[in-house]
């Protein structure tokens, strides 16, 4: 067995992680991006349950997040699917960081621009979707990209679930083989090459939508 | 009858009471501009005056409803008075014409191709159609004033305020807004401008409003407040802005 053919036993569970890395992001994104508008509302409780959230999920391990839902929830009759708990595990992960990244780019949109559409007539939604949300986006860029980064390399975990991504594939095979080196080797290969397909698809993302003045932070 | 009458407004933040009975009318097609030291509340006034901060007391009739009772649409009030800010405040993700077009598309409901031609169009009566495609961040500051100043006159507002609109600009590109101004003024646009220039005072004004410590002090033409007022304060203050330019 040559290394490219391990390359291309391998790649058949490239595509459970680009697909769970996908689904998480998506999660992440969606989290995050409800927090942020909630932190909006400044009201008390509100305050308090986005500051206790991204403590505790900024500061409990993914993989105890994934066996709190997959093996713990069953205990009191809730069953998830692997894939679903996976991506529930790094989308509420990743909500929690990207909430910050977002709640930081909102703060970076200058007030006058908000108190303009405010005096042109504009509500709350709409100042938050057609003069916030777009700059918000831009600015976050470099820490959404970073999220993502930390998600694709998180979901090596899925193989603790019997998800059949690259990792849990090149453990099979390692054990077959015994050619550890070369497989391993070959993981971190096809990693580091759907990261540079990530983020060269969010650099044209980000090109595309640039701005001048505007520079991601 | 009045476009805009305001009556006792008054104005407080954490007990301290900034506008004292504020009373002054604006007609249509008048234009009037608000002068006074820093801190007289003269933008307190303007903000009050389109309820983008809320009246601590007084009313304010604007186009014979009084809009300071409950229940009014402050949306429906705001979006019929233009307001152009010290710094711009142009959307900085937004084009020229994305600007412009923005607050046609979204509350006056207009089709994409009608807010394009209508925001053509006052671009071109400013002299920027030829910068509708470039960002705020690719514009001079003087064509940053006209841009927010097009942005608020394509709603066709009622009244169009001003909130010192040229000072933020060094005198050339103030020399280039002024006379964007004073066209709307011939055109007799009604307007309500807040300066500290006289320059632009003049240029623009049927009458200059003095306000000393949140009460309005005198209203007169500018040439009967510029030189030689009888009262010391509105004397001073124009001896001092008008010999630092």
């Amino acid at each position: 067995m040559t290394f490219g053919n391990i390359l291309i036993i391998l790649a058949e569970g490239a595509g459970y992680t680009v697909l769970v890395t996908l689904a998480s992001i998506s999660a992440g994104l969606a989290v995050g991006l409800s927090l942020a508008v909630l932190s909006t509302l400044r009201w008390k409780a509100v305050s308090l349950f986005l500051a206790v959230y991204t403590y505790v999920f900024r500061s409990i391990p993914v993989l105890v997040l994934l066996f709190i839902l997959f093996f713990g929830l069953p205990g009191i009759g809730i069953r998830i699917s692997p894939f679903v708990s996976m991506v529930a595990t790094l989308g509420l992960v990743s909500g929690a960081y990207l909430a910050e990244v977002f709640r930081g780019a909102m703060a970076a949109v200058d007030g006058d621009e908000i108190l303009a559409a405010e005096a042109a007539g504009l509500n709350r939604w709409e100042i938050f979707f057609y003069i916030i949300m777009p700059q918000m986006f831009r600015m976050s860029v470099p820490g959404m990209i970073n999220e993502f980064t930390s998600v694709l390399k998180y979901t090596p975990f899925a193989y603790t679930v019997g998800i059949p991504e690259i990792m849990k594939e090149a453990m099979s095979l390692a054990a077959l083989t015994l050619r550890g080196l070369e497989i391993y080797l070959a993981v971190g290969i096809l990693y580091f090459l759907i990261y540079k397909l990530f983020v060269m698809f969010f650099m044209t993302l980000e090109k595309r939508f640039r701005v001048p003045g505007l520079a991601s932070k | 009858m009045a476009l805009i009458e305001v009556k006792d407004l008054a104005k407080a933040f954490d007990g301290k009471t900034v506008l004292k009975g504020i009373n002054l009318e604006l007609s249509e097609g008048q234009s009037k501009v608000v002068m006074g030291t820093s801190g007289c509340g003269k933008s307190t006034l303007l903000r009050c005056l389109n309820l983008l901060l809320p009246p601590t007391s007084g009313r304010i009739i604007f186009k014979g409803e009084d809009i300071t009772r409950p229940g009014v649409d402050i949306r429906k009030v705001r979006a019929d008075i233009g307001f152009v800010f010290q710094h711009f405040a142009l959307y900085r993700h937004l084009t020229v014409e994305e600007n412009v077009t923005l607050g046609l598309r979204k509350l006056k409901k207009m089709k994409a191709t009608e807010a394009v031609q209508k925001a053509s169009h006052e671009l071109e009566r400013v002299g920027m159609i030829e910068h509708r495609g470039k960002y705020p961040a690719q514009l001079s500051g003087g064509q940053k004033q006209r841009a927010a100043i097009v942005r608020a006159l394509a709603m066709d507002p009622a009244v169009l305020f001003l909130d010192e609109p040229t000072s933020a600009l060094d005198p050339e590109m103030s020399r280039e807004v002024v006379t964007v101004i004073n066209k709307l003024f011939l055109e007799n646009v009604t307007m309500l401008c807040v300066t500290h220039d006289p320059f632009l005072a003049k240029y623009i004004s049927d009458s200059i409003i003095f306000l000393d410590e949140g009460v309005v002090v005198a209203e007169d033409i500018a040439e009967r407040l510029f030189y030689n007022h009888a009262d010391p304060r509105i004397k001073h203050f124009f001896m001092s802005v008008i010999d630092h330019r």
